[in-house]
């Protein structure tokens, strides 16, 4: 190993996972380094949805080198299957959060609670302190007000900010967004677009699934595109929306521009 | 007349609360054992609820009551009439529980689990903290109903001989010839039945400051 500045905040590396007989992921490497906002793009299928849950833990991969920072959370053994180290696994959800699509809040905590639960419940921290951190996280993300509402009393561009507010809570290394702005208007897009920009400006390394093309290009320092289960072609953001070199790519995009 | 119905409506609210004691807590154990991955405890557990649901409380009573001495020949003394009585309510509304937890439990969302998970929570954690307090609010009229049920089905330790309320009524009807006893009983039950009504709204009302 080198310095750990190198150190991709995530890395996985030949990654393959099936369902039944159908290949899902077919030997998949991705690397996202810390400040660093990385889109997935893809047609529906293409195993963008599966790679994300693979690389939250909700799935796994069947074989994969899978690491976040210095922490292994799996290698392949001698068979190419892949072992999952128990502590790795574990400590995994320290190290990275996710704004669901629909955000997945807890309806029946405030949004106070919401944020300060699993920093306090799972990490042991002390209520104070984190409920000090959480009005600032509000702060950032415009909510101070709101903070003893329940969720269904906020908009959906509200909810999804105290999604984002709930997983920097637990202090991760690498934050994904799942569909980000699938049902944000232009404004609330700029504004997470401005979220984002700001999160990756601090050192947060940025994963997201997105079917927009438009703001993968606006908001994306790279940009990775799946076809099915194999990334097609990997670049800097405007590269692989503007000058596509991969015919899939070129037929995806054509397809999409209208 | 009063005393001996007072004294049968506290053998009655013994009845009534020990039951709830009993069954609500073993309602989640049984639900998660209908849940189970685990092939066999999930079949157990479906022949035991579906046994208990099929067949009349009373006769399950009377089984708890002889099976000590008809089975294993033991001599039960003049108590285990109570006990037998209160077995045999944990064992019935437990079932019934169980299956209004399961309901609950399977209507939640897939993804109060993944974000539970994605933060580290444990698999207790996740369902104390997250799952269980939402599937409260979405059981509680079903749970309801069933309470209010129990609150008339403690009559029916009048056939194991446990001197509760409705025994006492019956002998105080046969012993002073009058209906009043049967007309008193009747109103101490609804009213008890009203007061727990008004618990379960005020409760209802206390989970309804959210919606999912």
């Amino acid at each position: 190993m080198t310095n750990a500045s190198a150190l991709p905040a995530v890395s996985v590396r030949n990654a393959r996972k099936s369902f039944g007989d159908k290949v899902v992921l077919h030997d998949v490497s991705l690397q996202i380094m810390p400040g660093e906002v990385v889109s997935m793009i893809g047609p529906s299928g293409a195993g963008k949805s599966t790679l994300l849950r693979c690389m939250t833990l909700l799935d796994r991969f069947d074989s994969a080198t899978f690491s976040y920072g210095d922490l292994v959370v799996c290698s392949p053994n001698e068979q190419g299957h892949a072992v999952y180290s128990p502590e790795g696994t574990q400590e995994s959800h320290n190290r990275f959060g996710i704004v669901f699509q629909n955000y997945n809040l807890f309806p029946h905590f405030t949004v106070m609670q919401n944020i300060t639960d699993a920093p306090i419940v799972v990490q042991g921290r002390s209520r104070d302190e984190v409920e000090a951190e959480a009005r600032e996280l509000l702060e950032r993300v415009d909510l101070t007000e709101h903070a003893n509402k329940v969720p269904c009393e906020l908009s959906g561009g509200q909810q999804q900010r105290v999604a984002i507010a709930r997983a920097l809570a637990m202090n991760p290394d690498v934050i994904y967004f799942d569909e980000a702005t699938s049902a944000l208007d232009p404004k609330l897009t700029a504004d997470m677009q401005r979220i984002i920009r700001e999160l990756a400006s601090n050192g947060m390394a940025v994963g997201i699934v997105t079917h927009e093309m438009g703001f993968a290009k606006l908001v994306s320092d790279r940009i990775a595109f799946l076809f099915d289960g194999e990334i097609a072609e990997e670049g800097p953001a405007e590269q692989v929306i503007d000058h596509p070199r991969d015919p899939r790519t070129q037929r995806f995009l054509s397809q999409a521009e209208d | 007349m009063i005393t001996m119905l007072a004294q049968g409506y506290v053998v009655s609210l013994l009845v009534f609360s020990l039951t709830l004691l009993g069954s609500i807590p073993l309602g989640i154990v049984v639900a998660h054992g209908r849940l189970s991955r685990f092939a066999p405890i999930r079949l157990i557990t479906q022949l035991y609820i579906s046994i208990i649901r099929g067949t009349p409380l009373m006769l399950q009573m009377f089984a708890v009551f002889f099976m000590p001495f008809y089975v294993f020949g033991i001599k039960t003394g003049a108590g285990f009439k109570f006990i037998a009585c209160i077995i045999a309510f944990i064992i019935n509304y437990t079932a019934y529980f169980a299956e209004i937890y399961r309901s609950g439990i399977q209507s939640m969302p897939k993804g109060q689990y993944e974000a539970a998970q994605v933060l580290g929570y444990s698999r207790s954690q996740t369902f104390f903290r997250i799952i269980l307090p939402q599937v409260i609010k979405r059981i509680l009229p079903a749970m309801g109903n069933e309470i209010i049920t129990l609150v008339k089905d403690t009559s029916l330790a009048f056939s194991v001989g446990v001197a509760e309320m409705f025994t006492e009524s019956k002998a105080l009807v046969a012993s002073q010839r009058t209906m009043v006893p049967f007309m008193i009983a009747a109103a101490i039950y609804w009213v008890t039945c009203l007061l727990i009504e008004f618990c379960l709204s005020r409760a209802e009302k206390k989970l309804g400051y959210y919606h999912d």
